[in-house]
């Protein structure tokens, strides 16, 4: 089976500086994957990298497609949303403002769609008026997730969902995200300092040092490994 | 007497309404890109140069008007492509250069263009004999004044409807707002900001023809000293708000166009304009967002 979304020797950086040092990365149809990786180790420049708002050189296929040199943009339209670090939500509009700006790449009514995740977070419906600055981070975190589906992707970039948050709202983030991933069948690709919870809802997991992948597999097999457990989970 | 204040007012708030529509321009771009063009008046300038030609030689003034708004939407459009986003990618202060660069070029330019040397005659858009008013309370209110307030009311309810209704608007709003997000949600950002800028020198153009049916001409320096007050309006109405835009133009105008009627000998036409200035020195003090601007919400 060919994977949804097939990173080979990814390199990405920012002007001179070369970051993502060349690695090989898959995410499957209807998989939640984490890559997990200390401060600096290339999280959110490979996040970056694969929604195409860096410069990157190596080969990005996704549903068969080459995404390598397509621009942000064409990359949303071809089915991968970001949710990125720091949330990025559009601060002064209303939240439900804000899921329209995420329906943008679709052509037929965002209504149905806008109601569906209502539902799913009703807090954001409590607020659908209120503008987005004026959400505690919580919640604009879900919105922020929210606004990402709302282009009905087939993969979510998750960019360290769990920065700045309390750990109760942490845990139902990440339950919320495993719901999304097994009722929906959205395959998800998540980076993350906040290992002990991104790998309870994980399937597969990469290990990110300095810009390299350094140990990847099975997220529970991984979990079983004493070295790993040690270095990241701390246990 | 309340006479003289009604006739302050009808004159104020046509001069008003021209102010309105070039700092719905100014607002327009400040929100898309973050800049000052400071070159506003200027490409305005140009617009009504170019309706004045085509009026003079070929088409109706009204036909002549939409091409000339079409016009000046190109060249907003051109502009932000070719000159402010290259430049704006290397720094804020070297776009504010580069408008002023704009603003001197295209004044040099009309002259060049069509080889004038002093003002031309602008057929005007509306009524014009000396008895085309309606008396209210004993004031005039001249149909050309009625009409460029009429105008103005238009093209802001246009845009009202344009960035709050539409897909475009949510987009522009959307780039505004977070502009490191918007690629993220699909949008081509560079498309929204080249919109931004045609719509804000389109609103310009049409400002340009109103001031050139009021003053009966065209000429290079026309838009100069109006610039300046939709500047101030914009900064009165607090730079993001295209309601602030249009309610702070009209005050200004009825300002200046009472400060001058009430003290001929201490302000009088050449003073009013500094009256404006004054005004938002005062604004600014007490409340630095301006009379309507966004105080940016936002909790971490």
């Amino acid at each position: 089976m060919t994977p949804l979304l097939e990173v080979r020797d990814l390199k990405a950086g920012y002007g001179p500086i070369e970051v993502l040092h060349g690695f090989d990365l898959a995410v499957n149809e209807g998989e939640v994957v984490v890559v997990l990786g200390a401060n600096g180790a290339g999280k959110t420049t490979t996040i970056r990298a694969i929604s195409g708002t860096i410069a990157r050189r190596g080969d990005v296929t996704f549903a068969g497609q080459k995404i390598s040199h397509a621009s942000p943009d064409a990359i949303v339209r071809a089915g991968i949303a970001q949710v990125p670090q720091g949330r990025g939500t559009f601060v002064d509009l209303t939240v439900e403002d804000n899921l329209r700006v995420g329906a943008y790449v679709r052509d037929d009514d965002p209504q149905p769609d806008i109601d569906r995740w209502f539902e799913v977070f009703p807090r954001l419906e409590e607020r659908s008026s209120q503008k987005a600055g004026s959400l505690s981070g919580g919640e604009q975190q879900m919105l922020a997730i929210a606004r990402a589906l709302m282009s009905r992707p087939r993969l979510v970039l998750c960019d360290e969902p769990s920065l700045g948050l309390a750990p109760i709202i942490v845990q139902e983030l990440f339950r919320t995200l495993s719901r999304l991933n097994q009722e929906e069948g959205t395959s998800i690709l998540l980076v993350e300092q906040n290992a002990n919870l991104a790998m309870e809802i994980a399937h597969r997991a990469y290990l990110l040092e300095t810009g390299t992948i350094v140990a990847s597999g099975d997220a529970k097999e991984m979990l079983d490994n004493d070295a790993i457990r040690k270095a990241y989970l701390g246990y | 007497m309340i006479s003289d204040f009604l006739q302050y007012l009808f004159d104020g708030l046509s001069a008003g309404a021209i102010y309105s529509l070039l700092a719905l321009g100014l607002v327009i771009v400040y929100r898309g890109t973050g800049h000052l063009n400071f070159a506003q008046g200027e490409m305005a300038m140009l617009s009504a140069f170019l309706a004045w030609w085509l009026s003079d030689n070929w088409l109706p003034i009204w036909v002549a008007v939409f091409i000339c708004a079409a016009f000046g939407f190109a060249l907003g459009a051109v502009v932000e492509r070719v000159i402010i986003r290259p430049i704006g990618q290397r720094s804020i202060f070297a776009v504010g250069v580069a408008a002023i660069g704009l603003l001197l070029g295209i004044n040099a330019l009309a002259p060049f263009i069509w080889k004038v040397t002093h003002p031309e005659g602008f057929e005007s858009l509306f009524p014009k004999k000396p008895t085309d008013f309606v008396t209210i309370g004993g004031a005039h209110w001249r149909y050309e004044n009625i009409g460029v307030l009429v105008v103005m009311l238009i093209v802001a309810g246009l845009l009202y409807l344009l960035f709050q209704k539409t897909k475009l608007g949510l987009a522009m709003r959307a780039v505004a707002s977070n502009p490191e997000s918007a690629p993220l949600a699909g949008i081509k950002t560079g498309q929204v900001l080249m919109m931004s800028w045609g719509l804000a020198a389109a609103a310009g153009a049409i400002g340009g023809c109103m001031v050139a049916t009021l003053r009966g001409n065209v000429e290079p320096s026309m838009m100069l000293a109006i610039f300046f007050s939709a500047t101030a309006a914009a900064m009165l109405g607090g730079f993001d708000s295209l309601l602030g835009a249009v309610v702070a133009g009209l005050l200004l105008g009825v300002i200046e166009s009472m400060g001058a009627g009430y003290q001929p000998d201490v302000i009088g036409p050449e003073l009013k304009g500094s009256l404006s200035l004054i005004i938002i020195l005062i604004v600014l003090l007490f409340r630095p967002s301006g009379l309507f601007g966004s105080k940016r919400v936002e909790r971490v």
